[in-house]
């Protein structure tokens, strides 16, 4: 297969348009980290931006930073870090989960959309997409948003864009929005509750006025192969329930005391310092319990979105009905469930439990064959499922661009 | 009236009785108003410079009853125009002259409210402020705050993606809303999102936002609460220059603190404002700004401290702390009534909604002074400064022949120049007809061409809401057409691995 290093936007319409012409389906791929994810596609050829690279523009007192689609997002991430900023959505990296050398690319972070812990509080990478440049199935380039961070003028294609698995257009060049690093952080730390009692404690927790950043669960079970650094945290079998806040060393310290006394009538509360809150935080964005190189490397994982406070229920009917492993974030509103491997990952279980209570269910690291036979994304009702369709078709009629990726024997 | 609207369909205008009727037969009783005197309520919206009676309002209270209505509509190739509190800033609630006006005013019911999911399930008629007011007991509020709050309902909210001074902080309407059940124009019904923090598929929930009614017509929304921040407090700081304000803008959002709200006002604004509410402004200052913290009191002293220390090392000359929710509230008092305040000292006013970089802001200034000299107008400024948000007001007189049209001229010039900066036509009031025939200045055709593309995935003929937004309409079918390039098939100078 042919791979196309493109240099610039120039060279993306061109191979886009001659793709058009030639029918010729192609795969987008920055540095190809999240290829996995996604039904295997059905192209002809690969369009590599890898090498638009640069950053345009970063300006640390507007809280902004434009960058071309292909930088790679540890670069980024250094490079705002050094500013003391930060992407307050805390994109996860897929590369601790599905094996992957790197964590990728700037426009994979956007077009996979996977925000971390603090999305209950700071909003999901759609949330910090100001404008982008792109290039759409049409073979034009085209551009949607600006650089500032309020704007109503337009549609708001940024937000389609984010997370559409670059089935819509081929990114160019992005502005994402950077906010300051918090001064200090501390966690929360409760044992031994069971998965419907912590998600009481988080819905208390995030509930109360004090500005809580990240409420996860992880349960004694998903924790017995000894991931790290969570299970020195518990002794064998325990369960540990985390709550983060963030902010001014003295105000960080005030919301503790407050969050500590709430929360008392769920156990003993302990407190993590700075570094051990941030390794265990890191961690759960990752899906460390999970890791490709741990014990349940080879089971298939779901990402689950689901009211929050109906997780815990969710999560333990799912581990106990499929024989697997679940863990906890965004206050029980998002569930990484690991089932043991079989031909379906439990799909037909795992989307009967999730829709029943206004939830969805993605299939984010599944082998080929399981990705082939499965619907990896969510079946959709039909009516939103031909809108949904019709808004692909409007930037890619000709399913130009990963085509098959996000629909099982279809077009997208 | 100095914008074009689409060519009134004569054949439906000749049909209106039958219309009428057929619409009574869906809506019954008082929900379908044909006289010419009652429609005179749904001629404007809050850009009251532009006034078109529609054919017939219709105000359905039902789910079901929308849909029939814009099934009906849409097998007659009926225009459709919705319409929620009628306070667009920028006509995008303006009736068509050959179009229904569909009203949500009756949806009006808060369906649920859910504290431990931290959601609340409305109708779109019910007032922004009125969501608040429905968790306030719990400690919860709904955080964007558009001045008209009292008045403004959620589903315009929702069309408009609205903001308010707190959206520096919590965001605007897109990063608050879950999910909605919305009717498209052929009257289908479909439900988006929910109470999971993001929905299947690809993110319709932030394309419907900020749509401006042309997508589909919102019956019910999900939103997320917020707990009430423990504690707020101001600062007043008056400058002897607004290049100083900007640059005590400049360094707080430096600095990593990221006020609740950040408001500027210029000399014409603060005078305006104090004579109107007597909140101790200043007067000899030529900018003000309001800065305000949330959160844990221990947190909020120790940041109005540091807020100090940057504002007196901008150079401030004066700068009060307030000491008392009293206080703080008359702070915001002048500010929160700067348009009537400014509408007691002009006959007419315009107001503008450009966002620039933060950094521009100075330039902004001098290049609306400019302006103002150069029309003959006088400008009053009051700005969401910790955004980039400005709100210039234009004075002008409608009785003066010609002085809107210069009005208008120098409000394009002044969007035109925030464009120029790095900026964009609008932050919070949408585009409408206001800003419709300048989005060219910041789009271009391949642009909207794509944005009416996605249009068309919800609207194949158009008939929602046409002649906003889009300065020039195209068919769908034109606009889904894919042009071949040939002879381009070897890449011949792409790299190859």
């Amino acid at each position: 297969m042919d791979t196309l290093k493109v240099r610039d936007a120039k060279d993306v319409e061109e191979v886009v348009r001659a793709a058009v012409a030639g029918e010729q389906p192609l795969e987008i791929i920055g540095h190809g980290s999240k290829r996995a994810i996604g039904h295997p596609m059905v192209t002809n050829a690969v369009l590599d931006v890898s090498a638009l690279n640069a950053v345009a523009s970063y300006e640390p007192s507007e809280l902004i930073i434009t960058v071309q689609a292909g930088a790679p997002l540890a670069d980024v991430q250094s490079l705002i870090d050094a500013k003391n900023q930060q992407f307050a959505f805390e994109p996860v990296d897929t590369s601790v989960l599905l094996g992957t050398a790197a964590c990728g690319t700037i426009g994979g972070m956007i077009g996979a959309g996977l925000a971390g812990p603090r999305r209950i509080k700071a909003g999901g990478a759609r949330d910090h997409l100001l404008g982008a440049h792109a290039v759409s199935g049409f073979g034009d380039s085209f551009k949607t948003g600006g650089r500032v961070v309020k704007n109503v003028t337009g549609y708001d294609l940024c937000k389609l864009l984010t997370g559409s698995w670059g089935t819509l257009a081929v990114m160019t060049e992005v502005t994402i929005k950077v906010m300051p690093k918090p001064e200090s952080e501390r966690t929360l730390l409760l044992r031994s509750l069971d998965d419907v009692t912590a998600n009481k404690a988080m819905t208390a927790a995030l509930g109360s006025p004090y500005d809580v950043s990240g409420a996860a669960h992880l349960p004694g079970s998903a924790l017995r192969f000894g991931a790290e650094p969570f299970a020195s945290l518990a002794d064998a079998g325990q369960s540990v329930t985390l709550v983060r806040l963030e902010g001014i060393a003295a105000s960080v310290a005030h919301r503790a005391g407050s969050l500590s006394q709430a929360l008392s009538s769920y156990g003993t509360v302990e407190s993590l310092a700075d570094g051990a809150s941030a390794a265990a935080w890191s961690a759960l964005r990752d899906v460390k319990p999970f890791a490709a190189n741990g014990a349940l490397g080879a089971s298939p994982v779901w990402r689950i979105v689901c009211p929050p406070a109906v997780g815990g229920a969710l999560g333990q009917a799912l581990a106990r009905e499929s024989g697997g492993e679940v863990i906890y974030d965004w206050g029980g509103g998002l569930i990484w469930a690991a089932v043991p491997p079989s031909a379906d990952a439990a799909a037909v279980l795992v989307r009967r439990q999730v829709e029943a209570i206004g939830g969805h269910a993605n299939l984010i690291r599944a082998t080929e064959e399981v990705r082939r036979n499965v619907d990896v994304f969510q079946p959709q009702p039909a009516g939103l499922a031909a809108l949904g369709e019709r808004v692909r078709a409007s930037f890619d009629p000709k399913s130009i661009l990963n085509r098959g990726r996000m629909k099982r024997g279809g077009a997208a | 009236m100095s914008i074009m609207m689409p060519a009134a369909d004569q054949a439906v205008l000749d049909r209106r009785g039958e219309i009428v009727a057929a619409l009574r037969a869906i809506v019954p009783g008082e929900g379908v108003i044909d006289s010419a005197a009652e429609m005179l309520a749904y001629e404007s919206d809050g850009l009251t410079a532009y006034r078109q009676p529609p054919m017939v309002v219709v105000l359905p209270d039902t789910t079901e009853q929308v849909a029939k209505v814009l099934k009906y509509c849409q097998a007659q190739g009926i225009k459709v125009v919705p319409r929620g509190s009628g306070t667009s800033l920028s006509g995008g609630a303006l009736p068509l002259v050959d179009g229904v006006l569909l009203g949500l005013g009756k949806f009006k019911r808060i369906r649920e409210i859910d504290f431990e999911n931290r959601v609340v399930v409305t109708e779109p008629g019910v007032t922004n402020l009125a969501i608040s007011q429905a968790v306030a007991h719990a400690g919860f509020y709904y955080a964007p705050d558009p001045s008209s709050q009292i008045a403004c309902s959620i589903g315009g909210n929702v069309a408009e993606n609205s903001g308010g001074v707190h959206c520096l902080k919590y965001g605007m309407t897109t990063n608050n809303v879950l999910g909605c059940e919305i009717v498209l124009m052929n009257g289908e019904i479909l439900r988006i999102g929910g109470k999971a923090a993001e929905n299947a598929g690809y993110d319709l929930m932030g394309i419907i936002t900020g749509s401006e009614g042309l997508l589909g017509v919102i019956t019910e929304i999900t939103v997320r609460i917020l707990q009430k921040p423990e504690t707020a407090r101001a600062l007043m700081v008056g400058f002897a220059e607004v290049e100083a304000a900007g640059e005590c803008v400049a360094q707080i959002i430096g600095a990593g603190i990221i006020p609740g709200g950040m408001e500027m006002m210029d000399k014409p604004a603060i005078h305006a404002a104090e004579a109107f509410v007597h909140a101790g402004y200043p007067l000899d200052v030529e900018a003000l700004l309001i800065i305000e913290l949330d959160g844990p009191s221990i947190e909020v002293d120790e940041l109005i401290t540091r807020v100090e220390d940057i504002a007196k090392g901008c150079g401030s000359v004066t700068l009060q702390i307030s000491t008392s929710e009293a206080e703080r509230n008359l702070f915001w008092a002048g500010r929160k009534a700067a348009f009537p305040a400014v509408g007691r000292i002009s006959p007419d006013y315009l107001c503008m909604d450009g966002t620039i970089p933060r950094g521009a802001l100075p330039k902004a200034l001098a290049r609306i002074r400019e302006l103002s000299e150069k029309y003959g107008l006088g400008v009053a400024n009051v700005f969401h400064a910790g955004d980039g948000n400005l709100h210039p007001l234009i004075l002008y007189d409608a009785n003066k022949p010609g002085e809107i049209e210069k009005a208008e001229a120098f409000g394009a010039d002044i969007l035109r120049c925030c464009v120029e900066l790095g900026g964009v036509l609008t932050g919070e009031h949408g585009v409408g007809i206001e800003k419709r025939d300048l989005m060219p200045e910041m789009f271009s055709e391949i642009d909207l061409n794509q944005q009416q593309r996605l249009k068309c995935a919800f609207d194949a003929q158009g008939l929602l809401n046409p002649g906003k937004v889009f300065p020039t309409l195209h068919r769908c079918a034109e606009l889904g057409r894919v042009h071949v390039h040939a002879g381009k098939l070897a890449f011949p100078d792409i790299p190859r691995f």
